[in-house]
């Protein structure tokens, strides 16, 4: 049979369509019921002992959920316990508009077989459709749609023999919708009331997602925040100007405190990009990384940003907080540095997601609501109801928000799912994977079904497009414990006189075939994320750590970089070619150091790595002169108890010449390949490039140097580089570390981005006008894709159309992007983690510091022994302040008549402050020089960091 | 034109009928012959209508779009008349056959509805001087057994009625930026008053008679024809002379004396049929091109 459906649509130049689809009907679909006779289905989904223990419903029964409890209640639905539903076409269609993840999630639930969740395609059913009727909404009409499938099922399966107690529900929290339905002779509840008559699983009732309209009897009732303007006046305020649209992003250090990112299009950059919001009102309910439309204040109500660290405590009176207000909104500084305020009149677009962080249990014993913690510090606290507080008190818990009332001080939220107790290691590195979005679940066997078959050996079919090079004397050189060797070397001297170098990369492109699965789950995954005791690979295991690692002694297919160099490192001739290589050693860096080192040695291998030292020297030097920066950062590395797997000694990295040889030929690999694929491909090579700071980024360090008498030139790298090198300040060795590592604050992040797309290609910190990723092809995916155009480039290869759509290379450099930064954070959370548990293990210590950066109240530290840095706090809240004075120009900070001013050497006492479970963290506090009141004695008596809050 | 040719007797016979009242299907001078209405037969367009009048058969749709108002009247939407001869109509009009015939019924038809009498235009306005509904009326012939404007004067007054054009609101911003704004009710719609929409009444002179309806065969006979258009109310918002001889003024005026009277009997049967369709809503019984 055959229906139309008419509507209008208003297209995007102004006119108004009329659309008329075809729509069929069909009487031969399913039911999907195991009793059912008449239907004759091949496979039934829906059981038939569908009995669950309901105080409401002693008979097995169906459950069709409406449109909004699968939109709100996912997170039960999910849950093992809840089988046998009928997800109807009407319900799926509505969810899958309104979220997309929700949608994708009950997908995932109904291709569970073991979820016995059926799809009912109602809407295609002859006795089921619906037409709209007059004077009816779309959303009566979809109600009306799932009444309509809900009154066909239990009249259906009413004719079934012998299954006469079998019951259809219908759970929906519309009070409308359920009286329609019970009017017609249907059960239906409300999808609280029916969780909580499950009386064999109570546990279900806390992860209830809170209706919005009951929760009035939470909060107070009075109106804490300015209502949200509806999306049509937004998008109306913005076309006209009046408001403007951006990306919102929370303060960490003030909870009172954000800022708007306005993406403007407009041509007149004269209008500022960032607006800053003060205050609850203003900042009226959005969250970190919404979509939010903000509207400027008046001039006059222009504020400067405070450097105060508010943290917000918890429910408290409202007084405390009108106090904080003022003290945020008083500290108003000099004209000059006023920014643009403006305040939030209406969200866009929610960015929520299920956040990590632990419960702070009501002070009440038998409440039932109590606040969770976030542990990202710039999403607010949560209330949520649970019975089991008790029990998850001090656990990681996972809490997904449902809304956030006008009259409530914070969002409503419910619990999703406990991950482990806080402060374990498994429980905190979970949590700090999730926090930044670093997929993590296990490879699917989709995945692995890509995989080359074991034992694998190379074939006649690998050969063909390949030379050998097993002949070759190639060794790796990497870090200790290094698995995933992606990069192997060569030097040998020709009959000329000549040397011939070899880089050679693992030939990860050869076993991931563009657009498999594979290639898919490693495009999505962008790169491997390493952390301290864990690494999360972007491949799976048997190519990561076997059939692409180039260990020694075995063949391996590599992508090999051949260039012909004269002794001063002048290249005669280069080529790229994939090849079969046999290393011959897997060396560590201080292994081949010593083989360099000691004259004894001269076989091949350390022959050859001479060979490559020498040149690496003079490359090195070359570059340098160019004007590539030597910057430097505290790295720390961890030494693990082997048994416990904690963290028992910390050191800086320590960088050997080794270290610079291989980076210097892997720099000259990646610059070559660059220069080939741009080349041949000028519109769709992928390239990373680092763009040139805005000239004020360098204030800081130019003000800092002028302190000790040096001065910096920032007009080029080169000159960048050559006023560090001569930045010395006699007796003190370290201060000119400490400037590159100023420095290194001071640069922008370099992004792969697609040549097609950009006219900008230069790499600052490197000083080359062109470069690419090609050497880590199996943690990087962004090499993988290098590798296949350079593969297409010398003809060993064919193309495919995704790798020359520019528009689809821009869109997979914004994920790898994305990914890159977020695994970097990952990492630095994850040092932070072990740093923690050795401090720890540690009890208080005390260490000499350097003073790194000057704020209004306080002082941020470097320790050159762990490589550590931390802030010193001058505010306490159960002392008197100290006089503080700031001088923003020098920048230096006087407390209690002691100038501290930006490389002061002092002393500080380091330990763990685990008052706050979820934010553990390094406590700093002073030690020398002695100022009274302010500064601390030495260690031993420590009553401050050891004291454990309540809250 | 569509025309037949016929023999001299047959002429003469169909003459002598028309002299005598009786015409050679049984009709009396001023007859209609049977006709069938169907409207909201094409579901893409804002409203349609199929006539057929003997084997006549003419397909009307309406498609109503923003345009800009014209200048002179910027408080008014307006029509435009597209008329497409099809080549299964007759073998004449294929290739570029039908365009001659094509344009000159839509220019008769823009006559006929230039006026103020026939259609309220200030309804299908939405802002004065930005934006107005432009009705685009596509006429289809289908087949041609004579009388094609009348036939397609009746089913342009259907597809008018059947005619349902989406509400449109215009939000104001601050700026005075104009917005039109959609309802998402497809129910919630305006309908046109079709009330005073002319009838055409074409009379053709056969000997000293005039005859309304003519069939292909009577065409033949009749040197020239007068076409009327008549309202309701029997104002005559049209008159056009057709075809290639001469009438003399006595006969013009006896022609639209009848041209009127027909022409208000046909109305008043028209709309009571127009309504009862509608009345039928859903369980009318859709007949389209298969029936």
């Amino acid at each position: 049979m055959l229906k139309t459906k008419t509507f209008v649509k208003k297209t995007r130049s102004g006119r108004v369509m009329k659309v008329v689809r075809e729509h069929y009907l069909r009487d031969d679909i399913w039911c999907g019921s195991e009793l059912c006779a008449e239907c004759g289905q091949e496979t039934s989904v829906l059981q038939r002992d569908a009995y669950r223990e309901s105080s409401l419903c002693a008979s097995p029964h169906y459950i069709i959920p409406d449109t909004n409890v699968v939109l709100r209640q996912i997170d039960i639905l999910e849950d093992p316990v809840i089988n046998n539903v009928i997800i109807l076409q009407t319900v799926l269609q509505e969810v899958r508009h309104r979220s997309a993840p929700v949608y994708k999630r009950i997908k995932d639930v109904i291709h569970n077989a073991s979820k016995h969740f059926y799809t009912f395609t109602n809407e295609h059913h002859r006795e089921t459709f619906i037409e709209r009727e007059q004077g009816e909404s779309a959303n009566d009409r979809n109600d009306r749609a799932i009444r309509m499938a809900a009154k066909w099922y239990s009249e259906h399966l009413k004719k079934v023999p012998n299954a006469e107690d079998l019951r259809i529900i219908l759970l929906t929290d519309d009070k409308e919708n359920r009286e329609k339905a019970k009017a017609c002779g249907l059960t239906a509840y409300k999808f609280e009331e029916y969780i909580k008559s499950l009386t064999a699983n109570p546990e279900l009732m806390d992860r209830l997602a809170l209706d919005t309209n009951d929760v009035s009897e939470i909060s107070s009732g009075k109106i804490l925040f300015p209502e949200h303007l509806p999306l049509s006046r937004i998008q109306a305020g913005i076309k006209s100007g009046t408001f403007l649209q951006g990306v919102f992003h929370a303060s960490r250090d003030n909870y009172l405190e954000a800022t708007v990112f306005v993406q403007s299009d407009k041509e007149d950059t004269t209008e500022a990009s960032i607006i800053l919001i003060q205050g609850l009102q203003n900042l009226n309910r959005a969250m970190h990384q919404d979509t939010v439309a903000v509207e400027l204040l008046p001039r006059h109500l222009w504020v400067s940003p405070s450097s105060v660290v508010l943290v917000d405590e918890g429910p408290k009176g409202d007084s405390d907080e009108d106090e904080e207000e003022q003290k945020i909104t008083k500290c108003d500084g000099s004209q000059l540095t006023l920014k643009s305020t403006g305040k939030v009149v209406g969200i866009i677009k929610r960015n929520w997601r299920p956040f990590c962080g632990m419960l702070s249990q009501s002070e009440i014993k038998e409440a039932t609501r109590h606040l969770f913690t976030p542990a990202d510090r710039r999403i607010p606290r949560i209330r949520i109801e649970t019975r089991q507080a008790s029990a998850l008190v001090g656990q990681r818990i996972v809490v997904a928000i449902d809304g956030w009332p006008k009259n409530s001080r914070y969002p409503n939220g419910h619990f999703v799912r406990n991950l482990g107790s806080a402060g374990d290691k498994e429980t905190e590195t979970e949590v700090l994977l999730l926090e930044h979005d670093v997929p993590h679940q296990p490879f699917s066997q989709a995945v692995f079904g890509f995989l080359p078959k074991m034992p694998w050996a190379i074939t006649e079919e690998d050969m063909k497009n390949r030379i050998d090079l097993r002949n070759l004397c190639v060794c790796s050189v990497d870090p200790p414990g290094c698995t995933d060797i992606d990069d192997a070397l060569h030097c040998q001297e020709l009959e000329n006189g000549n040397l011939e170098v070899g880089v050679h990369i693992a030939d990860v492109s050869h076993f991931i075939q563009p657009g498999n699965a594979l290639d898919q789950e490693a495009a999505s995954r962008g790169t491997t994320v390493y952390l301290c005791e864990k690494r999360i690979d972007m491949v799976p295991e048997l190519l990561s750590s076997n059939l692409c690692s180039l260990r020694c002694n075995v063949d391996r297919l590599a992508f090999s970089c051949i260039w012909e160099m004269n002794h001063n490192a002048e290249i005669i001739s280069m080529r790229f070619t994939k090849s079969v290589i046999n290393s011959k050693a897997s060396l560590t860096y201080a292994e081949a150091q010593l083989r360099i080192d000691d004259a004894n040695m001269n076989d091949d291998i350390t022959k050859s790595l001479r060979g490559l030292n020498t040149l690496a020297k003079i490359l090195k030097k070359r570059r340098v002169e160019n004007g590539a920066l030597t910057l430097s950062s505290p790295e720390v590395r961890f030494h693990m108890d082997s048994e416990t797997h904690d963290p028992i000694d910390l050191q800086t990295k320590e960088l050997k010449e080794t270290n610079s040889m291989v980076e210097e030929f892997m720099l000259l690999a990646n610059i070559s390949v660059a220069q080939r694929i741009y080349q041949e491909f000028s519109e769709c090579a992928l390239l990373r490039k680092h763009p040139a700071p805005p000239p004020s980024n360098y204030d800081i360090l130019i003000k800092a140097a002028k302190s000790k008498g040096c001065i910096i030139y920032t007009d080029s790298a080169k000159a960048l580089a050559d006023s560090l090198d001569a930045a010395h300040v006699g007796g003190f060795p370290y201060f000119n570390t400490l400037l590159r590592i100023l420095a290194t604050r001071c640069m922008m992040q370099a992004v792969y981005f697609c040549s097609g797309m950009d006219n900008d290609f230069h790499h600052y910190g490197l000083a080359s006008p062109i470069y690419t990723h090609f050497t880590s092809p199996i943690r990087r995916y962004a090499d993988i894709i290098v590798h296949r155009l350079l593969a297409v480039a010398i003809g060993a290869n064919c193309t495919y159309p995704d790798l020359m759509d520019k528009h689809k290379q821009a869109a997979l450099c914004n994920n790898l992007n994305y990914r890159h930064k977020m695994a970097q954070y990952a990492q630095r959370a994850s040092v932070a983690f072990h740093t923690q548990l050795f401090f720890k293990s540690q009890g208080v210590l005390s260490e000499e510091a350097f003073v790194l950066f000057v704020r209004k109240n306080a002082i941020i530290v470097l320790i050159p022994k762990f490589g550590l840095e931390g802030t010193v706090f001058f505010e306490n809240k159960d002392k008197p302040n100290p006089r503080l004075a700031f001088n923003e120009e020098v920048p230096s900070l006087t407390v209690e008549g002691h100038t501290f001013h930006m490389f002061d050497t002092v002393k500080v006492t380091v330990s763990l402050d685990a008052s706050n479970i979820q934010h553990q963290k390094i406590r700093m506090a002073l030690l020398e020089p002695v100022i009274p009141g302010v500064s601390v004695s030495p260690p031993e008596p420590e009553p401050e960091a050891k004291r454990v809050k309540l809250s | 034109m569509a025309a037949v040719q016929i023999c001299e007797a047959e002429k003469v016979y169909i003459m002598h009928g028309v002299r005598d009242d009786l015409r050679v299907d049984g009709r009396g001078c001023e007859d209609y012959r049977h006709m069938e209405i169907e409207t909201d037969v094409v579901s893409n367009t804002d409203g349609s209508a199929r006539v057929k009048m003997g084997y006549t058969d003419i397909l009307v749709g309406i498609k109503a779009e923003i345009g800009k108002p014209r200048p002179m009247v910027p408080d008014e939407g307006y029509l435009e008349f597209f008329v497409d001869c099809s080549a299964n109509a007759t073998p004449e009009f294929e290739g570029r056959g039908g365009e001659e015939l094509g344009s000159e019924i839509s220019s008769t038809l823009y006559k006929v509805f230039s006026n103020r009498n026939s259609l309220d235009m200030k309804a299908l306005c939405i802002a004065p001087g930005e934006h107005c509904w432009v009705l685009y009326v596509d006429v289809l012939l289908l087949q041609c057994d004579g009388n094609l404007l009348d036939a397609t004067s009746v089913a342009i007054k259907a597809a008018l009625f059947s005619t349902r054009i989406p509400k449109v609101h215009i939000s104001e911003d601050e700026e005075g930026t104009k917005e039109l704004e959609l309802s998402d009710d497809p129910y919630d719609c305006m309908r046109l008053e079709v009330e005073d929409v002319p009838c055409i009444v074409t009379l053709c002179k056969i000997g000293h008679r005039h005859v309304v309806d003519a069939t292909l065969q009577e065409k033949a006979c009749s040197m020239a024809s007068l076409l009327i258009s008549v309202t309701r109310k029997g104002t005559v918002t049209c008159i056009r002379k057709v075809g290639g001889g001469s009438l003399d003024p006595e006969s013009i005026f006896e022609m639209t004396e009848t041209g009127k009277r027909v022409g208000k009997a046909l109305h008043a049967p028209l709309m009571k049929l127009l309504q009862e369709e509608e009345m039928l809503g859903k369980k009318k019984q859709k007949v389209g091109f298969l029936g």
